[in-house]
């Protein structure tokens, strides 16, 4: 099988019409007719993470974000970025071949990277979970920081983030997959993503939720990472694509969260 | 903090200049109105003033008699609250006030209360937030691309200033330090300690790696900046990043072999140094009042 045809199957098994125009679904690196020898899935294709599929013998890379820096993969500006020439060259001599799996992802229904990164905090309910449905998910009432604790319990995270007053009683959860921070409305106390830019976006969480605590309203925000909120998805991607492509072993491979504190 | 140094000489002369044509009145004479003020500032700053852009009047009567400024990186509702406490009735933000860069509520709104942009009239964070600004008499201006388009950076001296690097600086170029060779762990530990960062620092790069050459980057930093730039530092110390990005990237070099670093403190913590320099450089233009500088802070906290 090479790798065209498993992307044909992908098309073919995603449940939701293709857009042909899409940028981000499309191969990165690597030639699509070459015969795949094992699939991995991940959240970014990072060097290190390419290195270890070539390692476990998995030369098709379904990532679920960019390889070169950039959301579009544009490498106009990079011909001449030693990185880039020394990743280019890694992925050709050991006939790596790289997927992009974005948009498709989050069409689906449900999308797997909220599913999953509901179950991943302990939110239950969460398994036919869509991309901009607004769902409020209710857990038994806590405090924000007793969540926290238990988002970092559950996670193994070490550098996600909060905000707001640790002591207030929350029970409604809105939670978004990576960029897509959802926005804090009235019906919720917390929302997780991610990652968002800070402040001057479309709608700033983090200083929404340091006013409400500020005013003793009951909120709080809870910044994931971007790959420590997606990587379950991918995970669960790995055992979705199990169920309609066989005779090659297909593999989770992991990104990692990248920082320490 | 201040530091006469804050000025450079170009800054100081058109000060000077402009002083004597706006007749800036002594010490102890009638308070200015906050359009008063806001005009002071932007004959020194220069350049169009569109509606449209970012910085201009948020919240409050321009036409208010200023009793004291100050000046932070993000107007919250605690500094609103410590800035009314002491009598500082004009603020000003380096960032929007009211959770968006719409800083006010949505011309229109969704069923479920919230526009595409700004947040809802009725929201009860903002109704609170608007009415403590009311009721108290404050007025709110925004000051961001006028206050990063000045020829010297006080956002990133600011930053320098504030970790203690101020004599490390490399001639010709504000952005880049030559540290005391120390490790990336002990460089971190250093920054968390003079920055007072509570959950907001995060770091891509071996703890062991040497620090020397910093590059400071307040606010949020572009891919383009650390292609073109991270090859000839140790570290980059950025306010924010995305990290499909620059932590990518930074990753990425790290399994190349090349020992270089990355360091986020937040936007806010990153430019709120820059905001102090703000509250200096204004106090010539604001001399019949108090002018003083209060800290947002670490928003973030970690998990025990």
């Amino acid at each position: 099988m090479t790798a065209r045809e498993v992307v044909d199957l992908i098309r073919k098994n995603v449940g939701v019409p293709w857009n042909e125009q899409t940028y981000r679904d499309t191969f990165k690196t690597g030639n699509p007719d070459s015969t795949v020898k094992g699939i991995a899935t991940t959240m970014m294709t990072t060097f290190d993470m390419i290195r270890r599929a070539h390692e476990a013998g998995l030369n098709l890379i379904v990532t679920h974000e960019d390889t070169f820096w950039n959301d579009r993969d544009d490498t106009r500006d990079l011909t001449g970025n030693t990185l880039y020439k020394l990743k280019t060259k890694y992925c050709l001599d050991n006939g790596m071949i790289v997927w992009r799996f974005h948009d498709h992802l989050h069409a689906r229904k449900p999308d797997m990277t909220i599913a999953a990164s509901l179950r991943s905090v302990g939110v239950e309910g969460g398994e036919d979970a869509t991309m901009r449905s607004d769902h409020v998910y209710t857990i038994p009432p806590t405090t924000l920081g007793a969540f926290a604790s238990q988002v970092k319990k559950l996670t193994g995270s070490r550098a996600f983030r909060v905000v707001g007053d640790p002591n207030v009683r929350i029970s409604r959860i809105l939670l978004g997959p990576g960029y897509a921070f959802p926005r804090m409305t009235m019906d919720a106390d917390v929302v997780i993503g991610g990652e968002a830019q800070e402040t001057d976006g479309v709608f700033d969480d983090t200083e929404y939720v340091m006013d409400a605590a500020t005013l003793g309203i009951a909120k709080g925000q809870i910044i994931l990472g971007h790959v420590v909120s997606e990587e379950p998805g991918m995970e669960d991607c790995a055992k979705w694509l199990r169920t309609f492509i066989t005779g090659v072993p297909i593999q989770f491979v992991p990104a990692g969260e990248p920082f320490w504190t | 903090m201040n530091h006469p140094t804050d000025f450079s000489r170009r800054q100081f002369a058109l000060i000077a200049g402009t002083v004597a044509a706006a007749r800036i009145p002594a010490p102890g004479a009638a308070g200015p109105t906050a359009q008063d003020l806001v005009k002071r500032i932007q004959g020194i700053l220069g350049g169009d003033w569109p509606d449209s852009g970012p910085d201009g009047f948020k919240a409050g009567n321009p036409e208010t008699a200023v009793r004291g400024v100050a000046t932070t990186a993000m107007a919250t509702m605690e500094v609103l609250k410590l800035a009314s406490k002491d009598g500082l009735n004009l603020v000003i933000t380096h960032e929007p006030t009211f959770f968006g860069r719409q800083d006010g509520p949505a011309a229109a709104l969704n069923a479920g209360g919230h526009g595409p942009a700004g947040v809802s009239a009725s929201d009860p964070v903002y109704t609170a937030k608007k009415e403590f600004i009311d009721k108290n008499g404050l007025v709110v201006f925004r000051l961001r691309d006028h206050w990063q388009a000045r020829k010297e950076n006080d956002l990133t001296t600011g930053l320098a200033e504030s970790l203690g690097w101020t004599r490390y600086r490399v001639s010709g170029d504000d952005a880049i330090y030559d540290i005391p060779a120390s490790t990336l762990e002990e460089t971190v530990a250093w920054i968390r300690e003079k920055l007072k960062l509570r959950g907001g620092l995060r770091a891509v790069g071996d703890r062991r790696s040497r620090v020397r050459r910093v590059m400071l980057h307040p606010g949020l930093m572009a891919v383009n900046t650390m292609l073109d730039r991270f090859s000839g530092t140790d570290l980059i110390v950025a306010g924010e990043v995305r990290e499909w990005e620059c932590v990518h990237y930074a990753a990425d070099i790290n399994t190349s072999g090349e020992r270089r670093s990355l360091v986020t403190i937040g936007r806010v913590v990153s430019e709120d140094p820059g905001m102090r320099s703000c509250a200096n450089w204004l106090k010539p233009l604001a001399r019949e009042v108090p002018v003083r500088w209060i800290t947002v802070g670490d928003p973030y906290w970690r998990a025990v």
